[in-house]
C-alpha cells in the first residue's frame, strides 16, 4: 500500500516537471532520484527486522502503521481546535498555527538524517547532475514525505470542517492544507540555510540533534502540562484578530481563504488580500527555494558530509583536562582494571554517541515534568494553595523515585548502538568475566547520570522542605539503585553498545519490567508511610545499603552464558 | 600519445582551515595513460581525487579536462569521468540491477542499452545470478564489483579508481589488473590510487608520488628505478623520507623491554 501511494505521489509531482524544467532542472534525473529515494525509504529496515540488520543505514524506530495511527490521532486533537471559536476564521487560524508548527518541527527533527545522507556525496555528486536538480530532488523528496504526513494529519480536520462549514469548505480546506504544508517546507529551508551559514558543519549536526531533543521534550511537556496550567476555554475567547500584528502570521493568510469563499458576507478587502497572499506565497516560496536558495544549500550540505573527520582534533584536546576528574572518580569507583575499562568505555561512548543522547537526554526533562504533573493534578485550587500544600506534604520523595525512570531509560539503551559491530573486541579479548564490564557500565551510568541528577534534586528538596528530608533522599536513592540493578540484571543482556538497535521488547521482558515497576512502587509507598518516623528511615538505610552492596557484588559475577551476543 | 593533455591541473591548492593539503599542484595527463597515484596517508591523494570528481567544489587553481574548465562546467567534466570511490558507499537496500539502472539513468542512458549492458557486465563480473538480490546481503568484494561496474557503466573517457581492489579475492584482482590494461588499450585514461605498490608497479605506465601536498616524483616505473631504487616500495619509502623503517621496527621491539 505504501508503495502504490508513492507512485501516486510521483505522478502528482510530475505535474510540476515542465515548470521545473524551465528553471534548469533535469526532470528525467529528478524523477529517477525521487523514485529511488522513495524506494530506499520503504526499504529502510523496520523495527521488526532490526535484529538482523542495522549496522548501516538509519533504522526507523516505529513501524509505519503505528506512525500512521499516531499521526491521525494527533490530527483529531488538532482538529478539535476548529471548534474552539464560533468564528471559523479564528478557529482555522489556530488550527493552521498548530499544524504548521508541528509540521516544521517534525520536518527538522525527523527528516534531517534523510536529508544529510552522506552516501549521496559519493553516489550522486560524481554524476553529471546539476546542483539545482539535486537540491530540487531533496525538496521534492521532503515534500512527498511531508504531503503524506500532511494528508494523514489533516484528514480528521477535513471531515470536521465539512460538519462545521458545509461540504463546500472541504475542497477549500484541502487547498489550505497544501498551502500550510508548502509554507512549512519553505520555512524549514530558511532555517536550514540560516543555520548552515552561521555555524560550522559539526555544530550544525549537534544543533539539529538538540533541536530534536528539545522538540520531544516540548511535545511531552505540552501534552502533560498545558491542560493543567491553562484553561482551554480562555483561548477560545481571545479575539486574536483584533490585534494588527496577527495579520503578519501566515496561518491567518491561510485561514482567510475559507473566510473569503465560504463566508463572503463577513470578508472585506483585507481578507481577500490575505487570501491571495496565502495562495501565492507557497508557490513563490518554492520557486525561491529552487532558484535562489538551492545552489548554496547544496554546497553547504556537501561540506557537512565531507568535513566530518577534519574538525574534531582541536576540541578533543581542550576537553581532556576537564575529564581528568571523571577519570579519578572512575579509578575510585571501579578499581578493577576490567571493570574500570567498562566504566570508561560507557562514559566515553555515551557522551559521544549522538543516537544515545537523543534517546536519553529527553528523559532528564521528563522527570520534573512528571513531578509537576502528578503534584499539580488537583483541579479546583489556586496555584499558591497547591504550592502551600506541597511544602507541607511529603511528596518530595516522589521526585527521587521518579529519577529511577532515568535509570530505566539509560539502561535499556546502553547496550544498543548502530555501530555495534565494534564490540568484537569484547569477544576477541581474553575477558574471563564479562560481569566486570557490566558492573563498570552500571557504575558509570549511576555516577555520571543518575547521581548528579539526584544531587540536584536533593539540593532543591532540602532547601525547599528542610534538612529532615535528607534521610528520605538517601533511602530513596538506595532503593532506586536496587531497582536499577534489578533492571540491569533482567533487562540488559548485552555489553555496553554491543547490540543492534531494536525497539520492540519481547513480551516476557515487558512483564518483568512491569513487575519491577510494581516492586519499586510498593517500596515507595511503604517509604511514604514510614516517613513520619525519622529514625525508622535512618535505620532502613543500613539494610538498603547492604543489599545494594551485595547485589553489586553478585552482578559483577555474571558469566558469558548470561550475555546475549549479536551476530557480528 | 597525443600532444594536448586530457587533464590539465594548474596551481591547484586546497586548504582545510589553516592546513594546506595541496600546494600549487600542476599536472598534465595525456589520453590513454594509466596513472598510478601513490603517496602516504594524508598526503593529499584523496583530496586531489575529490576535486577531480567534483566532490570538493571549492579550490584554488585551475582544472581543465578535455578542454572543459572545472569552474565553469563541472557537469561536462563529470560526464567524462567514471569514479569508483574508496569507501564503499552504496544504497545497499537496492539490488545491483536497481542500483545500476539508477546510476545509468542519471547519466542519461537509454534504457535498452543500459539494461543490456548491466546484464552483460554483471555476468562478466560473475554476479549474474545475484542481479536481483539486495546488496545488504553481499560480501565486501561483491559490493566492490558493483561499484566498479557503476564506475564504467556509461563508458567514460577517464576512469578514477580509488583503492579498487579492497575486499576482492585473488581471481578478481587478476581480472581487474587485466581489465585496466585492456581499458587503456581502448584509449581510456585511468587514474589509479592505491597503497598496494606491487599492483601500481605492474599496471601503471606513469607513476605520480605525492607527499605533503606536492608531487615529488613523476615518471615511468623504469625511470624512477634508475634514479632511486629497485622496487616501488623502496622508492616510495626513500622519497617520502621514511628510510629508517628498520629503526622504527627496532623501536617497536624495544618498547616491550
Amino acid at each position: 500500500m505504501l508503495l502504490s501511494m508513492d507512485k501516486l505521489f510521483l505522478r502528482f509531482v510530475s505535474v510540476f516537471y515542465p515548470l521545473l524544467a524551465k528553471t534548469g532542472v533535469d526532470t528525467i534525473q529528478l524523477n529517477e532520484i525521487l523514485r529511488v529515494k522513495l524506494l530506499l525509504d520503504n526499504r529502510r529496515p523496520k523495527a521488526m527486522f532490526a535484529t538482523k540488520r542495522g549496522a548501516n543505514g538509519s533504522v526507523t524506530n516505529k513501524s509505519p502503521w503505528f506512525i500512521i495511527f499516531g499521526t491521525v490521532v494527533m490530527g483529531v486533537f488538532i482538529g478539535l481546535v476548529l471548534f474552539l471559536n464560533k468564528m471559523p476564521y479564528v478557529g482555522e487560524t489556530y488550527y493552521f498555527l498548530i499544524f504548521m508548527v508541528l509540521m516544521t518541527l517534525t520536518l527538522i527533527s525527523d527528516f534531517t538524517t534523510v536529508l544529510i545522507d552522506t552516501r549521496d556525496q559519493f553516489i550522486l555528486l560524481p554524476r553529471p547532475i546539476n546542483d539545482r536538480t539535486i537540491a530540487v530532488s531533496r525538496i521534492m523528496h521532503i515534500s512527498i514525505y511531508v504531503l503524506r504526513l500532511a494528508l494523514l494529519q489533516g484528514a480528521p480536520a477535513l471531515v470536521m470542517v465539512g460538519f462545521l462549514d458545509g461540504i463546500m469548505a472541504v475542497p477549500i480546506f484541502f487547498i489550505q492544507i497544501l498551502e500550510a504544508t508548502f509554507l512549512s517546507i519553505f520555512f524549514v529551508n530558511i532555517i536550514y540555510l540560516l543555520l548552515m551559514n552561521s555555524v560550522s558543519p559539526q555544530r550544525f549536526k549537534d544543533i539539529i540533534s538538540y533541536f530534536q531533543i528539545g522538540f520531544s521534550v516540548l511535545i511531552f511537556a505540552a501534552y502533560y502540562l498545558l491542560p493543567r496550567l491553562i484553561n482551554v476555554s480562555v483561548l477560545g475567547n481571545i479575539s486574536l484578530l483584533s490585534h494588527w500584528w496577527a495579520y503578519c502570521l501566515p496561518p491567518v493568510w491561510i485561514a482567510a481563504l475559507n473566510e473569503l469563499l465560504i463566508h463572503p458576507g463577513r470578508s472585506n478587502t483585507v481578507t481577500s488580500l490575505l487570501a491571495i497572499i496565502g495562495l501565492t506565497l507557497p508557490v513563490v516560496g518554492l520557486w525561491l527555494v529552487a532558484k535562489v536558495l538551492a545552489p548554496g544549500f547544496n554546497r553547504r550540505l556537501s561540506v557537512i558530509a565531507t568535513s566530518d573527520g577534519n574538525s574534531n582534533t582541536l576540541t578533543e584536546i581542550k576537553k581532556a583536562k576537564r575529564f581528568s576528574l571523571i577519570e579519578k572518580i572512575s579509578n575510585l569507583v571501579a578499581p578493577d582494571p576490567v571493570e574500570n575499562a567498562g566504566f570508561r568505555i560507557t562514559w566515553k561512548l555515551s557522551a559521544r554517541t549522538r543516537e544515545f543522547k537523543m534517546k536519553v537526554y529527553p528523559a532528564f526533562a521528563y522527570v520534573p515534568i512528571y513531578f509537576i504533573y502528578i503534584v499539580f493534578s488537583g483541579k479546583d485550587e489556586s496555584f499558591s494553595d497547591r504550592l502551600d500544600k506541597l511544602q507541607h506534604g511529603h511528596n518530595y520523595i516522589l521526585l527521587i523515585y521518579l529519577c529511577s525512570f532515568i535509570l530505566t531509560t539509560i539502561l535499556s539503551n546502553i547496550s544498543m548502538s548502530e555501530k555495534y559491530k565494534s564490540s568484537w573486541v569484547y569477544y576477541a579479548l581474553p575477558i574471563d568475566n564479562p560481569g566486570k564490564i557490566l558492573s563498570g557500565m552500571f557504575k558509570a551510568v549511576v555516577t555520571l547520570y543518575f547521581l548528579p541528577l539526584c544531587l540536584v534534586f536533593s539540593v532543591i528538596i532540602v532547601s525547599f522542605w528542610g534538612p529532615q528530608a535528607i534521610n528520605d533522599v538517601i533511602l530513596a536513592f538506595l532503593v532506586s539503585l536496587i531497582y536499577g540493578i534489578l533492571i540491569a540484571l533482567f533487562m540488559v543482556k548485552g555489553l555496553p553498545f554491543s547490540k543492534p538497535v531494536v525497539n520492540k521488547q519481547g513480551g516476557g521482558k515487558v512483564i518483568t519490567s512491569l513487575l519491577m515497576m510494581a516492586f519499586i512502587g510498593a517500596i515507595g509507598v511503604g517509604h511514604y508511610f514510614l516517613m513520619r518516623w525519622e529514625m525508622v528511615i535512618w535505620i532502613a538505610i543500613i539494610p538498603a545499603f547492604l543489599i545494594v552492596w551485595i547485589m553489586l557484588k553478585q552482578y559483577k559475577k555474571q558469566s558469558w552464558e548470561s550475555i546475549e551476543m549479536a551476530d557480528l | 600519445m597525443s600532444e594536448t593533455p586530457l587533464i590539465q591541473i594548474r596551481n591547484l591548492s586546497k586548504s582545510y582551515g589553516d592546513k594546506l593539503v595541496l600546494k600549487n599542484l600542476s599536472l598534465d595527463i595525456y589520453p590513454g595513460q594509466v596513472i598510478g597515484y601513490i603517496g602516504p596517508n594524508g598526503a593529499g591523494k584523496s583530496t586531489t581525487v575529490k576535486i577531480l570528481t567534483g566532490l570538493i567544489p571549492d579550490f584554488e587553481g585551475e582544472v581543465i579536462v578535455d578542454g572543459i574548465n572545472m569552474a565553469k562546467d563541472p557537469l561536462g567534466i563529470k560526464k567524462l569521468f567514471g569514479y569508483v570511490p574508496e569507501n564503499a558507499e552504496i544504497y545497499d537496500v537496492l539490488t545491483p540491477m536497481e542500483y545500476l539502472d539508477f546510476i545509468g539513468r542519471l547519466y542519461g542512458m537509454d534504457e535498452t542499452t543500459l539494461h543490456d549492458r548491466i546484464k552483460r557486465l554483471l555476468t562478466a563480473f560473475s554476479l549474474g545470478t545475484n542481479a536481483d538480490d539486495r546488496m545488504d546481503t553481499f560480501s565486501k568484494g561483491m559490493k566492490q564489483k558493483v561499484l566498479l561496474i557503476s564506475g564504467i557503466i556509461h563508458n567514460p573517457k577517464i576512469i578514477i579508481l580509488d583503492e579498487p581492489l579492497s575486499g576482492l579475492d585473488a581471481n578478481a584482482v587478476i581480472m581487474i589488473k587485466e581489465l585496466i590494461l585492456r581499458l587503456s588499450k581502448e584509449g581510456k585514461t585511468i587514474f589509479y590510487c592505491s597503497h598496494m605498490m606491487d599492483v601500481v608497479e605492474k599496471v601503471s605506465d606513469r607513476i605520480l608520488l605525492i607527499n605533503k601536498g606536492e608531487i615529488i616524483a613523476d615518471g615511468t616505473f623504469e625511470s624512477l628505478k634508475q634514479n632511486h631504487s629497485d622496487t616501488l616500495e623502496r622508492i616510495f619509502s626513500k622519497l617520502t623520507g621514511r628510510e629508517d623503517q628498520a629503526n622504527e621496527a627496532d623501536a617497536i621491539i624495544n618498547a616491550f623491554d
